[in-house]
């Protein structure tokens, strides 16, 4: 057979092979130390998904936003610390912008940049050096969204209230191309800083847009030059795939699919470590970064992992640096009381819940003849939904349950609110047969009812959920057909009005104000245009909605948020399940310094990193234990050697 | 002989139209282009936005139109963009060949060397023990579906043992072998038993001809019989066998390649497929459409270069 | 007068009945193979088959476990089946638990469970022993009907391509071309989505893009069949080609047919995994094994460990594909004593 030199050449060769693995999965960092002789910092984050786009004028979904927040900066941004309530801070601007009320009803905003912040350095700019940024790089932001080719998907808000937006688009296209020379009539530029923006009339919504990428200052050096086409030979990336930012961060590397890497950017001063608002349990800690330049750390990995489990796994063996608790990994890290496990609390690792202000509802089509026309019915399936035994299966009971539309933290919700239409079997199954249909039958025919509901259906852990929420229905006696959708087909039978009961409708806000929840129900804002897919529609509702989206907060909103949320009641037009949040344990070196990510900002330039305790834990946690190998090599040979000494005997 | 090649390649022309016809059809009964567009806008996107979108990309054209419009863009290999991410369909696949290449094309090879290996084994102890045993094992590997065998790769080598990186790739030269290792080797598991099973039975057919019966009867031993003689003939068969899956190996094994985050061609069309991205699932069917009829010439040559009265028809 | 028809048709009596149709048209068309002198000589190898013999026997309490679960009973909140009869004291519990334990899997709180899972239960609380059991009739199902849609297809076209080559054969080469070179899965895919998720148009899926290599198959040993005399003789005394296809050439290709759909089998119960996997598979609230090692997949990640459902299914999986297998190569070998 084979000559025993060559044998023991492939065994050295494997083991040599072995020995070079080890587990770990990201890059090598691309320092080892600071110039000043301290260990590099490197930060390591997963990320769900790839971006759709790093253009801040056209990117609308949170992944996007997780790539975009390091490199462009918001014209105000929301404290990292303070979430009850959350208070806006200046970024780009050096103050507040100031409220300006006029006779006529309308209102303007005053508002002035930081004198000093450059974009980062790159070809586009004569010479290679970033320029300032000044107040009409603000009005190039306003004529991009104009724009129908950066396909803004901000326009058709903004231009309700910014005047002249609307205009300049009609004027400034002529063959489907804009004309950067049309102005916008609602923007005026007093110096090189300071400008004002005109509305139509109240909005003060304003300030949250400003706090949102969508008005985050772009050069237009950088999307001139960056057009896709090809210039000396090489083609150019687009705007669209590329970044010149003026944040704490520069985009070093980006490979689709796999990850993205960013490198601190030197000089960066346009925000500093807060010194107030510490929460009580870590201001001790906390002192110690008051007031430092940011960002903390000097390199962030941001790794695309598409799904849950790889990221669980990576977490626990220290390569990442948080574990978000999703459905699988939720028993593991979070008890039911909310505290992190034993476990994880003894490798030193801390639990943080991030609140998001989102909610999930289950939408009832009102114009269906069988659904919509019948209150008591809703009101029945709303009373059988038992949300607190679902957050318990799939959430190990920690995730908030919603009584009311609108989520913890924003102004309005109530925490002593009880929910009408909360569970209550016994209530449901009266309603049920109120509505004409006892246990389940038409009272009138004797057929059992038979419903259909629209499930987004693409993973194991929706159709698990799917199938719960019908048990829960079906306890009434009634038969529910379940539709499995894409979520893409989903949007589309549910803007079709194509449904009766729609599962898996859910709103992520932009900004934490009441307005962007109670929008979902007024009734200007039907499909298409809008996401109103129960189409419920109730003048007394819409005429306190339009008083309330203009008011300030204050007691008068306050009395206008409970009526409609007395209206939602009564009409019974959806089920509230729950809230977005979900909990994060953050590994004993990347300790959190803010509260929660809320919605959009650049968080992350708050962070913190210690690389020397990771080192440490991190081999550790990955020992190689080498008792494994072995058996099986022993295995290996015994029954090699015993197969040749058998043959060797039966065919001799 | 070229004008048996040309003869192929003009053969497979009709068949390529009928694919992308069939192509264009399922991809336009699929998905209405308002759902097209909210795909990729997402659902906040204002439903005027939907409307420039599906007339800045023609959908709202008729179909004929459409179709020809399509035809020509397969043709000159433009793709399009994904609906995800937006990029460049072609830098998409280019760039995922390459680690799909890295797991097929070592995984192919040592199968086939092992497959090989274990058929010759077996035909050199045929009918005893031995043989029936190794035929079950063969037959129990195949009866194994793959996911069962990645996730128990993943749960027990990489998490448990710490040996691998459960996921993940990354370009780093010689190191790059860690993330490879335990793909390749399931890649080797899936298809040693069918393959091992299958050449197995060439050999056999060899072993059972006059002229190794001769061979025997001249005193040949048996592992020189079974080296020169069986091996060699039955290799001209095996090619012929292995040569139509070359073809194929670019578009790398799906479910592998997903479950072990490999950025390669394979996880890209399990993720359009679970996501809906259709440029991506409309592309990749024409890319797999010549790959195979690629391969079925390759096999064709094959033939008729082992065997001359084929080429001579 | 359609809703008539439709509440017929999903009465458990034509259920039941279609089944029965089933098996009889099956069991039909074996004895008409038993008449047949080759089919008679391999079954006489095969019955000193060992291993055959188990396989045979291993894939028949297969189909009886399915059939219990596919017949239907009359119950009082409408039909259920035969296993859910037997398995009616089982209770649901709320969650994971682990195989005869005496609390869910939760362990901070204890809760006591209500009944004995030998085999635990899922994330939903049934009984993964009874789930199990369960899907043996999706596997059965599925493969039922994709076997009867893709074996005469295939069977059909191949013997017409053979026999009478010429335009009939390139018409049909060039459609199982077309298919064959687009990637199955994506097919596979691009039909579901068009016709919606079920086991009935899963079937249709697999059984459009599964004839191809019957058809190949057949086509081959047509052709092969066709040289030899005897069909000269029969052309020669004037015999219609519909009698040659039907009395001649269509027995003699009938064991490849059999051996061919043992086999195809096995890979129409292992593509089931992969298109649950995909997003495909069968529809929410069906038991089958393919959604439960997708749903292991995941289970595999928690701590603590739930091992008991992937294991369960991918035992009950490999059972069956194994046997097939086994009793296909018992086939061949028992048709073909020459390829061993």
């Amino acid at each position: 057979m084979m000559p025993p030199s060559r044998a023991l050449a492939l065994l050295l060769l494997a083991a040599l092979i072995f020995s070079g693995c080890d587990n770990d999965p990201n890059p090598e960092p691309y320092h080892k130390t600071r110039p000043d002789g301290s260990p590099w910092r490197v930060r390591y984050g997963g990320i769900p998904g790839d971006p759709k786009s790093f253009d801040p004028q056209f990117a609308y979904d949170e992944v996007s936003r997780e790539f975009i927040q390091h490199v462009y900066d918001t014209l105000l941004e929301y404290h990292p610390m303070k979430t009850e309530p959350v208070e806006l801070i200046p970024c780009l601007l050096a103050e507040m912008p100031k409220r300006e009320n006029h006779p006529d009803g309308t209102v303007s905003y005053l508002c002035r940049l930081q004198p000093g912040i450059h974009y980062h350095d790159d070809p586009c700019f004569p010479g290679g050096k970033g320029r300032e940024i000044v107040a009409s790089d603000v009005h190039y932001i306003l004529q991009r969204i104009a724009d129908p080719k950066v396909e803004s998907p901000f326009f058709a808000i903004l231009e309700q209230h910014i005047v002249g937006l609307h205009e300049t688009r009609q004027a400034g296209t002529k063959n489907g191309k804009f004309d950067y020379n049309t102005l916008v009539s609602g923007f005026e530029t007093l110096d090189n800083y300071s400008f004002r923006i005109q509305l139509n009339g109240p909005f003060p919504q304003l300030l949250y847009w400003m706090a949102m990428h969508a008005m985050s200052p772009v050069a237009r050096e950088a999307v001139e030059y960056y057009d896709g086409q090809m210039h000396d030979g090489k083609v150019r990336p687009t705007f669209r795939f590329y970044t010149v930012g003026h944040g704490p961060f520069r985009m070093r590397e980006y490979i689709p699919r796999q990850r993205i890497r960013y490198e601190r950017v030197e000089g960066y001063r346009t925000s500093v470590f807060p010194s107030d608002g510490f929460p009580p349990e870590k201001a001790e800690w906390l002192k110690q970064f008051a007031g430092k330049p940011l960002p903390l750390f000097d390199e962030l990995q941001l790794s695309v992992i598409l799904e849950t489990i790889p990221a669980f796994v990576l977490g626990r063996q220290g390569y990442l640096d948080g574990i978000t608790a999703n459905k699988d990994a939720f028993a593991a890290v979070v008890t039911s009381t909310g505290e992190l496990t034993p476990k994880y609390k003894a490798r030193g690792m801390e639990l943080e819940k991030v609140v998001t202000p989102g909610t999930f509802y289950i939408s009832f089509n009102m114009q269906d003849p069988v659904i919509g026309k019948n209150v008591k019915l809703r009101k029945a399936l709303a009373s059988a939904y038992d949300a607190r035994e679902y957050v318990e299966i799939f959430y190990s009971g920690v995730a908030p349950v919603s009584n009311q539309l609108l989520p913890r933290g924003l102004f309005g919700y109530d925490a002593h609110y009880i929910d009408p239409n909360g569970y209550d079997l016994e209530k449901a199954k009266r309603l049920l047969a109120e509505a004409g249909y006892p246990d389940g039958r038409d009272a009138r025919t004797g057929e059992q009812l038979v419903l259909s509901i629209e499930e987004p259906v693409s993973g194991t852990e929706e159709r698990q959920r799917a199938e719960y929420e019908v048990r829960l229905f079906e306890k009434l006696g009634i038969k529910l057909k379940i539709n499995e959708n894409t979520f893409a087909r989903l949007l589309e039978r549910l803007e079709q009005g194509n449904f009766q009961i729609g599962s898996g409708t859910g709103w992520l806000a932009d900004f934490p104000d009441p307005e962007n929840f109670f929008f979902l129900f007024y009734s200007k804002n039907f499909p298409r245009e809008g996401a109103n897919y129960c189409r419920y529609s109730n003048p007394d509702f819409d005429r306190a909605y339009e008083k309330m989206a203009q008011m300030d907060d204050g007691p008068e909103r306050l009395a206008l948020i409970q009526q409609m949320n007395k209206m939602l009641a009564d009409d019974c037009p959806a089920i509230f399940q729950f809230d977005k949040a979900f909990y994060v344990a953050a590994q004993p070196w990347g300790r959190w310094t803010h509260n929660s990510p809320v919605i959009e900002g650049g968080f992350y330039k708050y962070h913190q990193v210690d690389p020397v305790l990771r080192e440490k834990l991190r081999a550790q946690w990955n020992r190689k234990p080498l008792w494994p190998l072995i058996a099986l090599g022993l295995l290996l040979v015994a029954g090699f050697i015993y197969a040749v000494r058998w043959n060797q005997r039966n065919h001799v | 002989m070229f004008s048996f090649i040309i003869r192929r390649l003009l053969y497979s022309v009709p068949i390529l139209l009928g694919v992308i016809l069939l192509t264009f059809l399922l991809d336009n009964v699929m998905m209405s282009p308002e759902a097209k567009a909210a795909r990729v806008l997402g659902p906040k996107a204002a439903h005027q936005a939907r409307v420039d979108w599906i007339h800045l990309r023609g959908l709202d054209q008729p179909m004929p139109r459409q179709f020809v419009h399509y035809v020509g863009n397969l043709v000159t290999l433009q793709f399009g963009t994904t609906w995800v991410t937006g990029r460049d369909l072609r830098d998409v696949f280019l760039r995922g060949a390459g680690p799909s290449l890295l797991i097929t094309v070592p995984g192919f090879f040592a199968a086939f060397l092992a497959s090989v290996g274990l058929a010759l084994f077996q035909v050199f102890v045929r009918d005893s023990t031995l043989d029936r045993f190794l035929t079950f094992l063969s037959v129990a590997l195949m009866s194994v579906p793959t996911m069962v065998y990645v996730i128990f790769a993943q749960a027990v080598l990489a998490l448990g043992l710490n040996y691998f990186p459960a996921f993940g790739f990354n370009y780093e030269g010689l190191g790059s072998v860690r993330f490879l290792l335990l793909p390749v080797a399931i890649f080797i598991l899936i298809n040693l038993g069918s393959d091992a099973r299958l050449y197995r039975a060439v050999f056999l057919e060899e072993i059972s001809q006059d002229y190794v019966r001769t061979a025997f009867a001249k005193g040949v031993t048996g592992p020189r019989v079974l080296a020169i003689h069986v091996f060699k003939n039955g290799l001209i068969a095996i090619i012929t066998l292995v040569v139509a899956e070359l073809p194929k190996l670019i578009l790398g094994s799906l479910l592998i390649e997903s479950l072990f985050g490999i950025p390669g061609l394979g996880s890209v069309l399990v993720q359009a497929i679970q996501t809906g991205d259709q440029p991506v699932v409309m592309a990749s069917v024409f890319l797999g459409s010549v790959l195979y009829l690629l391969s079925l010439i390759l096999t064709d040559i094959c033939y008729a270069l082992a065997d001359p009265r084929i080429r001579l028809s | 007068m359609t809703e008539t028809i439709a509440r017929l048709y999903q009465h458990w009596i034509t259920q039941d009945l279609q089944v029965i149709a089933g098996f009889a048209i099956v069991f039909w068309l074996l004895r008409a193979g038993a008449r047949n002198e080759r089919w008679q000589r391999a079954w006489v190898r095969m019955k000193r088959d060992r291993a055959g013999f188990i396989a045979l026997g291993v894939v028949l309490l297969y189909l009886f476990v399915g059939a219990l679960e596919i017949l239907q009973i009359p119950g009082k909140q409408g039909s259920r089946s035969i296993l859910d009869v037997f398995f009616a004291g089982i209770p649901k519990e709320k969650s994971y638990s682990a195989p005869l334990a005496a609390t869910l899997l939760n362990s901070a709180r204890h809760e006591p469970i209500i009944g004995r899972h030998w085999l635990g239960t899922d994330v939903l609380g049934k009984d993964v022993l009874v789930q199990m059991l369960k899907a043996c009739r999706t596997a059965l199902v599925i493969g039922g009907l994709t076997s009867a849609i893709y074996v005469p297809l295939g069977a059909l076209l191949g013997v017409l391509a053979g026999y009478f080559r010429r335009w009939v054969d390139d018409v049909i080469q060039y459609i199982y071309s077309t298919l064959a070179s687009i990637p199955e899965i994506l097919l596979l895919v691009a039909i579901l989505m068009v016709l919606g998720k079920g086991l009935g148009t899963m079937s249709i899926a697999l059984g459009i893009t599964g004839w191809v290599g019957l058809c190949r198959l057949i086509r081959g040993e047509t052709m092969r069949q066709s040289e030899r005399p005897y069909i000269a003789a029969a052309r020669a005394i004037g015999q219609t080609h519909w009698k040659i296809v039907t009395r001649h050439l269509l027995p003699n290709v009938m064991h490849l047919v059999l051996i061919s759909a043992v086999l195809g089998f096995s890979n129409i119960v292992l593509a089931e995994a992969i298109l649950s996997y995909l997003g495909v598979g069968a529809p929410v609230g069906t038991a089958s094994w393919g959604i439960m090692i997708d749903a292991g997949r995941t289970e595999l990640g928690r701590d603590p460990l739930v091992w008991w459902n992937i294991t369960a299914a991918t035992t009950a999986l490999f059972g069956l594909v194994l046997a097939l297998n086994i009793l296909g190569d018992a086939l061949r070998r028992a048709f073909d004593p020459k390829r061993t």
